[in-house]
């Protein structure tokens, strides 16, 4: 590892753009490492990391971190600072710092059958998740992956999607679009509907959920439905983030700040706390 | 017991202020609030006597501006030269106990619960806190109610007013250092301490907290918030409220990073790029300002972010007043 900045936790330390690549019309990914070499600090599954240009600072979801090769963001351009890291060339330099907040309980998911349900982007934080359990696949039981998006061109990795992930022993990855297309012969419909006409047996499994608000409401209600208890059930939240180090005020739910007591949170952990996400 | 002279403030605050900006309530015309003794006319603007002064001391601590780092841009660079850390030595002299605790309150948001803020860690470790007892509550105060004793600020020194001379106390080891830098000023007397007067408002806090928690969807929040026009006046008065933005400035190729005061009270401090908003109504960020002052704060840290100090009661243009607004949630009866 090359420099954490943990002395001054709001100073970030700067990494460089090394590749980049398009994952749908409004999606790219970004793999990140110092130029010195080695990543500035050791992000673990579901943590997150403050990026910035010199006009802005944002949370993101580290996508997938290679050892000590590099770190992958994949960015949704939505706002000012995402059409702006949308814009630049490999070769950019960036700011980081972090991690950030609690990251996926993998440890207490071994043993497991794991059940990751997601909506567009939402796919961005379950892959850190998805890709760690097939680098410790014997850890892990059956592996289900739903995954759903407005249209084709919307999904995210589609080369994991549709050849990789297939590929991996006892998993199966389910893919709706919103609308039916003419190239399209898969399943269309939306992410929660397509849940409960797969309806996956409870027994055994844990379900881990992101993707816009409504549907994770949806989806939270169809594991309910389907008999999945609050303690299997998983998601990993997002609210507007300044410190990212619980000061700043604005990303709580409840006495909860978003941004070190989550992004993660169970159903349980939900429930006991205001609907205000 | 220790005291100092009253005549001898000022040489204590003249010799005090050679190594440290020394922070001293002032009324300057209709404006009071601590400001620093240099800046001052000598002896007749220093209000030692006030009570709460209009600007609390807050922004000594945790300005309302702050530069952060240095940033350079070009083709593809992006670099940070230099970090500021303010290591100036200061002293805040006179603070009262409502303040005082609103300091404390920044001490656990910026030192504790897994990360330490440097930029408020670095000023803090510099800085040294005289409170000055209150023996006279004002109209709008009410820090008692809110468990705080008004003749004991969380300070390092706290000095009493006892007519001619202000009984001195050092509390802490920083505070008995301090003490012995002055020794010659000081003398020993016999004297009696006043008596505190009574609180024009008392009310009893014990178990807002736990009706609170069942009241987040509670309809009175619509009645509360009505008048609410989310000017944010009463955030940036409030000596406990702490959210922050981070902002830049550039110029050409060169800028820098900073911090500011946010306020809870506007749409755009929780607005999310992608267009969502959990708190998109006035009523949403009335009700998120009271109960993290009155519960979520407690429910992490033990204790309510609010000291009693009634500025924002004073301030707010619409009249909304945080004690009829506890008095309300301890008459509601049935939670809805």
């Amino acid at each position: 590892m090359c420099s954490c900045n943990c002395e001054q936790p709001l100073v970030p330390s700067i990494v460089e753009v090394i590749d980049i690549v398009d994952e749908t019309p409004d999606v790219r990914s970004f793999y990140v490492k110092c130029s010195e070499g080695g990543v500035p600090y050791s992000v673990q599954p579901g943590q997150c990391s403050m990026l910035s240009l010199p006009a802005g600072e944002g949370m993101f979801s580290c996508t997938w971190q290679e050892g000590n090769e590099y770190q992958h963001y994949a960015i949704k351009k939505v706002g000012l600072l995402t059409e702006e890291l949308h814009s630049i060339e490999i070769g950019q330099k960036l700011g980081i710092r972090g991690p950030y907040g609690n990251g996926f309980p993998v440890e207490a998911c071994k043993g497991k059958d794991m059940l990751f349900i997601a909506g567009g982007i939402g796919l961005a934080p379950l892959r850190s998740f998805i890709k760690y359990c097939f680098k410790h696949r014997d850890d892990y039981g059956k592996i289900d992956i739903l995954y759903g998006s407005r249209s084709y061109a919307d999904l995210c990795f589609k080369d994991e999607l549709f050849n990789l992930w297939p590929q991996e022993k006892n998993t199966q990855v389910y893919v709706t679009i919103d609308n039916a297309e003419p190239e399209w012969d898969g399943h269309v419909g939306f992410v929660p509907s397509y849940l409960e006409e797969l309806n996956p047996n409870p027994n055994g499994k844990i379900a881990v959920t992101c993707g816009p608000p409504i549907m994770i409401k949806f989806v939270l209600q169809s594991l309910e439905k389907m008999g999945y208890i609050d303690d299997q059930v998983i998601t990993t939240l997002e609210m507007r983030m300044k410190c990212g180090i619980g000061k700043c005020g604005r990303c709580n739910v409840g006495s909860q700040y978003i941004c070190v007591d989550g992004p993660v949170f169970t159903r349980t952990q939900l429930r006991q706390l205001p609907q205000e996400w | 017991m220790q005291v100092i002279d009253k005549n001898k403030i000022v040489p204590l605050l003249d010799r005090l202020s050679k190594q440290s900006e020394v922070f001293v309530p002032t009324v300057k015309g209709s404006e009071s609030g601590f400001y620093s003794w240099n800046s001052l006319n000598g002896a007749k603007e220093i209000a030692l006597e006030a009570l709460n002064v209009y600007h609390s001391p807050k922004n000594v601590l945790f300005p309302q501006t702050e530069r952060m780092y240095s940033i350079e841009q070009g083709k593809q660079v992006f670099s940070i030269p230099d970090t500021f850390q303010d290591e100036k030595s200061r002293i805040i002299f006179g603070i009262r106990a409502c303040d005082a605790k609103a300091i404390t309150c920044f001490d656990d948001v910026f030192l504790t619960h897994g990360y330490e803020d440097s930029f408020y860690a670095t000023r803090r470790k510099n800085t040294i806190i005289i409170g000055n007892a209150c023996y006279q509550p004002g109209a709008n105060c009410f820090c008692s109610s809110m468990g705080i004793n008004p003749v004991q600020p969380d300070a390092d020194v706290v000095i009493h007013d006892a007519g001619t001379v202000y009984a001195w106390e050092a509390i802490t080891v920083t505070g008995q250092q301090f003490t012995e830098q002055v020794q010659d000023l000081l003398e020993e007397k016999d004297l009696g301490l006043p008596q505190l007067k009574p609180f024009s408002t008392e009310f009893d806090y014990d178990g807002v907290v736990e009706k609170l928690q069942g009241m987040f969807d509670h309809e009175i929040w619509h009645e509360l918030a009505e008048p609410c026009m989310n000017c944010g006046t009463c955030t940036y008065m409030c000596p406990s409220c702490h959210c922050f933005d981070i902002q830049v400035k550039i110029w050409g190729d060169k800028g820098y990073r900073f911090r500011c005061w946010d306020s809870c009270m506007y749409t755009e401090y929780t607005a999310e790029a992608g267009g969502g908003n959990p708190r998109p109504d006035s009523q949403d960020r009335f009700r998120n300002r009271f109960l993290h002052k009155l519960e979520f704060f407690t429910e992490r840290y033990d204790y309510p972010l609010c000291t009693g100090c009634g500025r924002c009661i004073s301030v707010c243009p619409n009249g909304i007043n945080i004690i009829d607004i506890i008095k309300r949630i301890k008459e509601v009866d049935k939670i809805v």
